[in-house]
């Protein structure tokens, strides 16, 4: 995912936490879209979304420094941040529209392929036939805590099922998750 | 729980779906466990691929240019902005970056522009501070060293008086010593009205003159107390008496004038003199 041929998240997180704006500029153009479709789908709500995109990004500028490539990728990073944002904010506005909106949601159903990233369009599809070849119920619980931001008690009660259900499925889904992607990458790479 | 329990949950922390309690169990057993916050890592990269199928949405430029604002309202994660390492991710970055000349040009007057009147303010708050903060200092050092200097003169004055003390105890010790000496010594013709008595301890040569009604002593001039013993005299302490003619006078006895069987005083040089030489104004009665 790091065959850019441009500078690297890496680098732009190194330079940002120096005190480049142009770096977070940077980062932001590559993964501002993105994100706010994340961000989006968490909260339904377009000022709110855009918002949190923003403070997302004002904590990437004061913690570049906390990342540690050696932990992992620099854009898993601003995904955590970004999500963990979107659900505080979620949390924060209660459950005024989600109550309406979250059952609607539950599919990932509303993904789409138009990306203007052509290899990022490639991964999404990678992970959007990963996701199809999840068991349902077990994919439902995953898209309910991802997307939807609820805890595994929360998804018990959502679903009414037993929370050692819920916790067995979650569990179940991560690792076909990892599996499928596992497998569609390498496919993907003897296919290019 | 147990490690293999707590790493059961790593699938489900990553998706951040734990309940509070195991979520916080779980922060501690990563703290402690050498292989499971690798293995957390690995289940967020997982998880983070699940923000991939989303549809991009463009947000509003508007928020861009928020965020660049803010970014330059607040100070810099690092204050000290490694510059050439800037410039070689500037033009990297510049590729991408539509309004780079804007930006590195605001980036590199931020210093200048946006700092100046907080600076301004900065630096006379600053100013004000520091001097203040030198103000306190001297007051607080001139005040230490006044203290010092009052807390030295005071164990001087407490050491003079326990001194003063300390003798005066042994005085009373030797006055009233039942097996000290006491000698009566009478004025001679040249001080009819004189008298002095001299308390001593035999064993330590420890003494004590006190003397009355002596004639002042004239300048360069001052009583020497003499031990006589076997016919010779032996040189004791020196004194001047007060302008009411009273003298004290402290001094220690030489082994040899111990056994003294008479006392004197005679009017000698200042500086004391190794045999008499003066008038005597006071003798021991003889024994």
């Amino acid at each position: 995912m790091s065959e850019e041929p441009q500078t690297s998240d890496t680098e732009l997180l190194h330079a940002i936490a120096r005190g480049d704006e142009l770096a977070l500029a940077a980062l932001y153009d590559r993964y501002s879209s993105i994100l706010l479709g994340l961000i989006l789908r968490i909260l339904h709500n377009r000022p709110e979304a855009e918002d949190v995109l923003q403070e997302m990004f004002l904590q990437v500028w004061r913690r570049a420094a906390d990342f540690d490539e050696a932990r992992g990728r620099g854009f898993t990073w601003l995904v955590t941040l970004a999500r963990s944002r979107a659900i505080d904010r979620l949390r924060a506005v209660a459950s005024r529209e989600r109550a309406a909106t979250a059952a609607m949601h539950e599919s990932h159903g509303d993904v789409s392929d138009a990306s203007d990233d052509v290899l990022r369009s490639e991964q999404a599809e990678i992970v959007r036939r990963a996701l199809d070849g999840i068991p349902e119920e077990q994919r439902r619980a995953l898209v309910l805590a991802y997307y939807e931001g609820l805890t595994q008690s929360e998804i018990a009660e959502r679903l009414k099922q037993p929370l050692g259900t819920v916790k067995t499925r979650m569990r179940s889904g991560m690792i076909k998750l990892r599996e499928l992607l596992g497998e569609q990458m390498r496919s993907v790479r003897i296919g290019s | 729980m147990k490690h293999e329990e707590y790493k059961e949950l790593l699938e489900v922390a990553a998706l951040d779906a734990l309940d509070a309690a195991e979520g916080i169990a779980l922060e501690a057993h990563l703290a402690e466990c050498a292989t499971c916050p690798a293995e957390a890592d690995a289940w967020r990269e997982v998880a983070a691929a699940l923000a991939l199928p989303m549809t991009p949405v463009k947000p509003s430029a508007a928020v861009r240019e928020r965020l660049l604002e803010a970014v330059r309202t607040q100070s810099p994660p690092v204050h000290a902005v490694a510059a050439p390492d800037a410039q070689t991710n500037g033009e990297g970055v510049a590729a991408q970056t539509s309004n780079v000349v804007s930006l590195d040009s605001r980036r590199e007057r931020r210093g200048v522009i946006i700092s100046k009147p907080l600076l301004t303010f900065g630096s006379i708050a600053a100013s004000v501070a520091i001097a203040a903060l030198a103000v306190t200092l001297a007051l607080l050092w001139s005040q230490n060293k006044a203290l010092k200097t009052q807390l030295a003169q005071m164990s001087d004055s407490l050491r003079q008086t326990e001194q003063e003390i300390g003798s005066l105890r042994a005085d009373r010790e030797l006055l009233a010593a039942p097996d000290a000496r006491a000698v009566a010594l009478a004025g001679t013709k040249d001080a009819t009205k004189a008298q002095a008595r001299l308390t001593f301890d035999q064993r330590t040569g420890r003494a004590i003159l006190v003397a009355a009604n002596l004639p002042p002593a004239p300048a360069g001039k001052a009583y020497q107390l003499w031990f006589i013993a076997g016919g010779k005299p032996l040189p004791g302490g020196l004194f001047r008496p007060d302008a009411t003619g009273h003298a004290e006078l402290h001094d220690t006895v030489p082994t040899a004038g111990r056994n003294a069987n008479t006392f004197a005083v005679t009017l000698e040089p200042q500086g004391g003199v190794p045999a008499p030489t003066g008038s005597m104004y006071l003798l021991s009665a003889a024994s």
